[in-house]
Formats: structure tokens, sequence, C-alpha cells
């Protein structure tokens, strides 16, 4: 392992009340505690394992997420992060952050998250309309946003994402430009917003398939997605990655671990960690996850080492989703050997397509690059 | 078992069974080789004389057989048949008849339940011509739907049948069938012919054989042939020796000899079977024959379409397969070709739809090849202003309209057979399909006969399985090419983002052209996906357009998030877009997916 390296940590709970018919994170619905319970002491197992090998690196983020890590009492949250703190090397102003989904938490869990060092929450709110909020699955209304919002920010959350969906079948334009305004209106120190999309082996996908529901047009997503870019930039908050905004300095300092391309380790059942340029990941099973660690195993499923060329399409892919982009200089040092020289073509045909901009410094999405962002992607990849 | 040698003339009986597909010919067969111990119960298989697979699949002998069979007669008397299994498929009509014409006699076979179809009368049509004695048997007279009263009337309703007797067997439990082998005695003459005129042999099939070559099967209908004997085929005047003659008994056995009246095969250095046409003649070399026997002609393709194998790597042993498919089966024809958007393949010919489609299966099964096919297209003619004719099987081929002074195509008579309450829709389908109605009779109260003329290429796409469900299944067909009509064909070009693509041009007559066009586009429209800029989707006659599409610009193409679990799965979801991307043609700057090219296929 390297030395002083600033990695992030991942942590994933993979327990939910319900399945939202559109996830296709990994996660199982569950109210056996004692099942919990186990994974909590797996959790903590692996903790203890990772932290004697890693001595050597700081974290400077550490971030739960799910599932929905709220499904576990405030105690076994509490429990997980003090063992990062006595396992690994913290730093002082690591960003740490919990996803919370609105129904799951009351104030006094807030609150004991907040003591045990929790700096920042993600909430899943998806959208303010509870048309739209039921025919996608979420057991949560506007209401509970709200007051889910209000308790953190009681609690004394000063940093607060939110997650919102845009393309959602039946949502009109209209609601969608409510919910947008409402969301101004709360100021959330971040913003994540996305398309739904339809992933392969979801109840959603199965839904449009059939023709159930209807997905609106790619020409009426992307004109609400444009619109809420510059709502969002008029209110202040700064366009920093293809679906995120931040107030300023208000980044998320974990995310952007993941499109830098640089170092995190992940732990918990199909988590994946990508250290010293080897993809990792866990089991997904979670008996056989805790059986391996029961035992002192890592649970570890497979490990990929990327081939260069794959490693230099990852990078430019991931830090393309950035708006900075992709800055030459980085590439070459981190490469020795200028970006130029490697993809030479897929630069010029996308700078021709009118997707791609040359900054002098960096390549960077234009405005319609950042909606055809996947048709840039696969340009890099062989 | 025993052979006396020499055979009398007169203890000879040559015949084959004709009859419907399903009717229960080859389960007749299979009866009459058991009653006569041809061959033992240990030896049974079902349907002996079906060799191939594909024929027991599909319920149809592809390549015909020659059994020899010792029949003791109930009245005493020990006699030699020679039974002649012919394929059951329209497709192979010429070898059909070259069968046949190696007989005096056939068995009409009818289904007790099914009754008369429009191929029983086609092929009893085809043993008049060859002066067969026909000999009709209703057959599965077991099956509690069978009604043979109204099967018989049927029959006798057959020109040149009206008077004949009619046999009733169950091939499946043996009921009638000695009656009918004793029928053969009586009413099948024994050949003609005389062993002191020069050899006259009619080839009536080949098979190819690794280590033999070609082996031929042969009616001798004058003098003798042995091995050793120098032997010429008098439709190219080559010259061979004889290594070997025998007869199938029904596994193969030599013999010393082969006499005039008798069937069975020889072997000489024919290295595959292209030299040992059906139909053909052999003679003695040393004293040849004055003539050809009749009824010779040169079987030529009649179907198209080109095979692309799915995966390029495929393109070697999709010709290998070819070769080898083609030295048992010389009525295929193929040659290279190159397309754009399916890479290298091979345009090949047929003798039908049938014959294609199990040359396709066969390439997929037996050589194990995935391919692509492109619409089967006839041989059209085509006229041109300064009095030449070009032969094309390829819309693509086609020369410049304003060359072109007219086009003909070949125009088949199909005899179709239905039950009266389908009628009705069946003459619809024929009249859209441009047929030309002919003649309707009722075969009796409840079932018709219609006698249309129509273009062979209406038949080509969906024509089988519209009659199928128009008639519930009742009605039967049977056609052949009667030749060359003139027709309002034109050619349409489709543009995709101007640019014109061959391989998605089709020829059509004109009053078909606009609506096919109009499906086309609209297919290719779903079938394109958008790419970065606006794709007009146009079909053009005689820079005329007539119809149109748009495939809309690409407005949004982007992974919502993208998370630390995410990255892999992205990037192989990435991944495989590029590798979709990469399967694609580009055709000026429109890339264009195989499916697009498929969708032609979906027009009729």
């Amino acid at each position: 392992m390297s030395i002083n390296k600033k990695i992030g940590l991942y942590i994933h709970i993979p327990f939910c009340l319900s399945k939202c018919p559109y996830c296709d994170f990994f996660s199982i619905v569950s109210h056996d505690d004692e099942l919990k319970e186990r994974y909590v002491s797996a959790l903590i197992n692996e903790i203890e394992i990772y932290g004697r090998k890693i001595k050597d690196m700081e974290l400077i983020s550490i971030y739960v997420g799910g599932g929905t890590p709220t499904v576990l009492e405030g105690e076994q949250l509490k429990e997980i992060l003090s063992s990062c703190f006595y396992n690994f090397s913290v730093a002082e102003k690591a960003e740490i952050t919990i996803e919370v989904n609105p129904g799951t938490i009351d104030g006094d869990k807030i609150k004991t998250i907040f003591r045990a060092g929790v700096n920042r929450i993600s909430i899943g709110g998806q959208s303010f309309n509870d048309r739209v909020l039921k025919k996608i699955g979420r057991i949560h209304s506007k209401e509970d946003i709200m007051k889910t919002y209000q308790l953190a920010r009681y609690a004394g959350f000063n940093n607060i994402n939110v997650d919102l969906m845009f393309g959602l079948p039946g949502l009109s334009k209209r609601e969608f430009e409510k919910t947008l305004k409402e969301l101004m209106m709360l100021r959330p120190e971040h913003i994540s917003l996305y398309a739904l999309t339809i992933e392969q082996g979801t109840p959603f996908y199965e839904f449009i398939e059939s023709g159930k529901a209807r997905l609106p047009s790619d020409d009426f997503c992307s004109k609400l997605f444009v619109s809420a870019i510059d709502l969002f930039s008029g209110n202040g908050y700064e366009h920093y990655e293809i679906s995120n905004f931040a107030l300023t300095g208000k980044r998320c300092i974990h995310n952007e671990l993941y499109w830098k391309n640089e170092s995190y380790l992940g732990i918990g059942a199909g988590a994946t960690s990508y250290l010293d340029n080897k993809r990792y990941q866990n089991y997904r099973d979670l008996n056989q996850y805790i059986n391996l660690l029961e035992s002192g195993i890592l649970p570890i499923r497979y490990q990929e080492i990327l081939p260069l060329k794959e490693r230099m399409a990852e990078t430019i892919i991931l830090k393309l989703r950035m708006m900075e982009g992709l800055n030459k200089d980085d590439f070459r040092k981190k490469f020795k050997v200028p970006v130029e020289k490697v993809f030479y073509t897929p630069l010029q045909t996308l700078q021709e397509q009118g997707l791609l901009a040359d900054n002098g410094s960096n390549y960077l999405l234009t405005k319609k690059g950042i909606l055809l962002a996947n048709n840039v992607f696969t340009e890099f990849l062989d | 078992m025993k052979m006396i040698q020499p055979i009398k003339i007169e203890d000879i009986r040559n015949f084959s069974i004709i009859a419907h597909i399903d009717h229960g010919k080859s389960t007749i067969a299979d009866r009459i080789l058991e009653i006569t111990d041809t061959v033992s119960q240990r030896e049974k298989r079902e349907q002996i004389l079906d060799n191939m697979d594909l024929e027991r699949e599909k319920g149809i002998t592809i390549k015909s057989k020659a059994v020899r069979i010792i029949y003791k007669s109930l009245k005493g008397g020990q006699y030699v048949f020679n039974l002649i299994d012919t394929p059951g498929h329209v497709d192979f009509s010429y070898e059909v008849s070259r069968n046949l014409a190696a007989c005096e006699g056939a068995l009409l076979v009818v289904d007790a339940a099914q009754g008369v179809q429009a191929q029983t009368i086609s092929n009893v049509q085809m043993a008049m011509e060859n002066n067969l004695s026909i000999i009709p048997v209703i057959n599965k007279i077991d099956l509690p739907t069978a009604d043979i009263e109204k099967v018989s009337n049927e029959i006798r309703k057959i020109k040149g049948l009206e008077n004949s007797p009619i046999f009733l067997v169950s091939a499946k439990d043996g009921t009638g069938i000695r009656e009918m082998l004793e029928a053969v005695i009586e009413y099948i003459p024994h050949p003609g012919g005389s062993v002191k005129e020069p050899l006259q042999a009619l080839i009536f099939d080949s098979v190819y054989n690794p280590y033999q070559g070609s082996i031929v099967y042969i009616r001798v209908v004058n003098g003798l042939v042995k091995p050793g004997m120098k032997i010429q085929t008098m439709s190219n005047k080559k010259n061979y020796e004889v290594n070997e003659v025998g007869i199938f008994i029904p596994k193969r056995k030599s013999v010393n000899q082969l006499s005039v009246g008798e069937v069975g095969y020889l072997t000489a250095s024919f290295k595959d079977v292209s030299l040992t046409k059906v139909g053909d003649t052999i003679t003695d070399a040393e004293r040849p024959s004055s003539q050809q026997l009749p009824g010779y002609k040169k079987v030529t393709p009649v179907v198209f379409c080109s095979f692309y194998p799915v995966e390029n790597e495929d393109y070697p042993n999709l010709q290998y397969a070819l070769e080898k498919l083609s030295l048992n089966d010389s009525s295929i024809s193929f040659i290279a070709e190159n397309s754009p958007a399916l890479g290298f393949g091979f345009r090949c010919g047929f003798l039908g739809l049938l014959h294609m489609e199990i040359i396709q299966e066969r390439l997929e099964r037996e050589y194990k090849i995935q391919l692509i096919a492109t619409t089967p297209s006839v041989l059209y003619r085509v006229h041109l202003k300064d009095k030449k004719v070009v032969e094309i099987n390829n819309p693509s081929e086609l020369p410049d309209t304003n060359l072109i002074d007219f086009i003909e195509e070949p125009f088949i008579e199909l005899t179709l057979i239905s039950p009266s309450q389908f009628v009705g829709g069946v003459m619809e389908l024929l009249q859209d399909r441009r047929g030309i109605f002919k003649n309707l009779e009722y075969l009796d109260k409840d079932r018709a006969r219609l006698l249309y003329h129509l273009p062979l290429n209406e038949i080509m796409l969906d024509f089988y399985d519209r009659i199928k469900s128009i008639s519930k299944g009742y009605a039967s067909i049977d056609y052949h090419i009667i030749g060359y009509q003139s027709s309002a064909l034109i050619k349409v070009e489709i543009l995709v983002n101007q640019d014109v693509v061959d391989n998605l041009s089709f020829i059509s007559h004109k009053d078909k052209a606009y609506e096919r066009a109009r499906k086309l586009v609209d297919n290719l429209k779903t079938a394109i996906p958008h790419q970065l800029f606006e794709v007009p989707i146009q079909a053009r006659i005689n820079h005329k357009i007539i119809a149109r599409s748009t495939v809309r610009a690409l407005k949004k193409n982007v992974l919502a998030k993208c998370y630390g679990g995410d990255i892999t799965r992205k990037r192989k979801l990435l991944e495989k877009q590029k590798a979709g991307k990469k399967r694609m043609k580009r055709i000026g700057k429109v890339e264009i997916p195989q499916e697009a090219f498929m969708s032609i296929l979906k027009i009729d």
C-alpha cells in the first residue's frame, strides 16, 4: 500500500424498508433485527481488518450509503462511525455524510447521528409531488421531506444535500418547476439532480417494456434539465458535475474522489474499492459476507487490475463528468503522456461534433455535450 | 436374401408412391418393406426411406431412393418390385417427374380424412404425362374422421381416374397393404425395352459419396450395364468407365449387371453430382444409342437470396459448407458477393422457397453457421431500350430506370384446394397478390379448387402462412412456373440522409410500391438509432420522393448518476454501447444497425 494518501471511505448499508421499483443499487428489504446486528458487527470486523492493513492513509471523507442507512438504529450507526475513528486516521475536517430517507428518521435519531460525528446529510427527496412519489414507489410524502430537512437543520447540520429526479413518468413541466421553486426556498447546500434511468432487472424496466408506464421524451427531459441548470445557477449554485450543484465550498468531497478517479475504500456487502489501480468488489450475499468476516477473512469477490488504456479512458470519462473537465497537465502527470497522443481522434471528432471544448488547459463538455455525455464517453472506449 | 438372376422382364414392376404431404407415403413404404421382409424387425425404424434428420422432421422426402423388393404373390409367382420414392414438394417437381419417368405405375395415396389436395392433383397430372398406370389408394381408413365415400368421390372426379378401382388401406395397422401389392402386379405393366438394344439408362437421382464420387440412380430402359463397361452421359458426351453396379435392398448391394427394366445404381469416375444430372441418359460409349431419353432439362434456380454469416469469421466456413452441399445438390448455385452493410456473403440460387429453407437450415444446423438471409427474390428479365436483355436477381443490380424498356418476371400457375367457406378470403389474398383468376370448381359440396396465375414473387413472403391462417390450415397449394410475363415493375430506391442505400432498395409492382415504401421508411425510422443530427429517410421512384420519415436528432444520452460502486458497471455499459455502435455500418455520416437492413424483410 502506498504511503500518505488521502482516500475516501464508503460504507454500504444494504437494508431498505421497501424496494423502489427503479432502484438497482444493492439492497434487501429486511425486518430481521438479528441479521442487522450481525451485519453491523461484520462491518466493524471489516473496518478493523482494513484499519490494521492501511495505516498510512488518511480518510478525508466517510460516506454511509445504501440501501437506507437510517433503517439501522442511531446507536448502531454511532458504533460503526466510532469504529472508523478508532481504526483509521480520519482528517480533522473530513466530510462525513449519511444518506437519509425521509420517513425513516426522527429527531432523536438525527441528533444521535450528528453527535456521532456526521456533518453532512443527504436526503433522498426525489420529488415534492406526492402523486409522483407514490408512482415511483417511494414510501414518503413531500411532508416527510420537509420534516426531515427541518429536523436536520434543527439538529445542527449545515451541509445538506437533496436528491431530486426528473424525467419521472407523469410529471408535468409545471409540477417539476414547482418542486424546483420549493427546493430553492429550502436552499440546501447541495443538490443532486438526476434523470430517472431505467435499469435492466428493475420492476420499472418491466413497466416500460410492457408499456404499463411511459417515460417522457428525451426532448422534454433535456428541456427540463436545461431549465433547472439555469435556475440553480441563478440562485448561486455551482454546476460542478453533470448531475450535481453546490453552494460555494460545499461540493461533495467524497463524490469528487470518484469523479477524479482517486482512491477509495468501500466496505460492506457488495461495496467496491479502488486502491492502487485495482478495483475490488465484496460479496453481495449477506450471509457469505458476514460468515467470511466472522472467520476474519476479507469478503472480496473479485479484483480487477485495469489495463493502462482503460485506466486512462476511465479517468477521462470521470473527469469529463466534472464541469471543469480534464486538465491536460494532470493527465500528463498521472500517465506520463499527453492525452492527445492517446486519444487524438476522439478528441478531434467530439470537438467537430460540438460536444467537447478545449479552453487551452482543459477539455470540457459543451452544453450540448452535457446532454449527450454518453456519446462523448463511448468515443474514448475501445 | 437370395437373388435369382437374370430376372425376367415380365416379373418386374417399377412404381412410385405419390401423395400430398402427410398423407402417409412414407408409412406405406415402411409397411411394404416390412410385409415383404425387405427389412427385418431389428433394422426397422419408422419411415425407413427418409434418411436425413431434416426429412424426418419436416415430414418430407428430399432425396429419392429406390428399393428393390422381392414380392411373393398370393396367386403364386415371385416378382421384383422397384419402389422409387419421390420428393414430396413442389420445388423438386422436375426431380419428381424424372423419378416417375423411371416407373410404369404409381400408387396415388390420399388421406381418408383430408381427401384430395392440391398436390394430389398435380401429382396425378405429372404421372399421366409420363404415361403411368395409377392405382388410387385411400390411406388412414382407421381414423375416426375418415370419410371413405366422400374421398372416393373426390378421386373419381380427377380426370383419368373416373373408373379406377380404389384400394383402402391403413398403413398404420397394415390393413389392405397385401391387396394393394397384388394390385401392383395386376394394374401396373411390366417394363418394355430390349436387352439387345444399345444401352439407355435414365439418371433419376444421384448422391455424393466422398470415396466414390457421384452414385447414380438409374433405370435401364434398353440394353444392360455392368462394371468395366465404357459409358457416356449423353447430354455432354463425356465418357467414363463403370466401377460398380448394384441395387438397394434397402442397403447397397453390388450385382453383376443391371439389365433392361431394372432399377439400381451405378458408380463411375464422376467426381461430383454436377456431372450426373437428373434426367440425363447414360449409354454405351462404344455402341451409343442414337437418341437421348426424352424429358432432360437443365434445372435452373428460380429463387435467390443472399446468405451472410452473422460473424465475419464464419465466411470461409460458409463457403466450405456451400461447396459441400453442392457436391450433393447440383441445383444450388452460389457466387461470392460483398455488401457494404453485411460484409462478405454469397448470392445463392434455389429451386424454390422450401429448397432455400432446407439449405439454410442445414447450414445452420449441420455446419453451425449463424446466417442472415436477405429477402428472397426471383430472376427478373430486364429489357433495355437498346434491345439488350439482362437477367438480374438482386434489386441492387437493376439498371438505371431511364435505360429500361420493360421488365418481365416469372409467373406461376397455382392450384389451391380449400374448404368452401374460406374461398372468399383466399381469393381476396390472391387478388391482392396480383393473382389472375383462371378457374373455380367444386370437388364436392364443401371443397373448391381454385386455379390462378400470379407472379412467383408474390408468394415469396408470408404467403403460405397467410393462406394457412385464412383457411385455418385446411387449404393446400401446389404450383409450377409457367413462364415469364411482363409486369409494371419499378425500382424503389431508399435514401438515408440523401445517400442511396442499395441494400434497402427493392423492386415492386407499381401499384404496391407506395404501400411497401411507406412501411419500409416507417420501419427504418425505428430501426435506425437517433444520431446527433436529424436523418431523413426517403423512398424514391424515378427521382420522385414517394415516402419519407425522419429520425429525430438525439437530444439526451447521459448517465444520470455515477458513484463509486457504479464506475465499473457504467464503463461496461458504455463499452456495450460502443460495441453495438461498432457493429453498425456507416453510410455517409449515418450509422445503420444490421436490424435496419433486416427490416426490408418485414414489409409484406
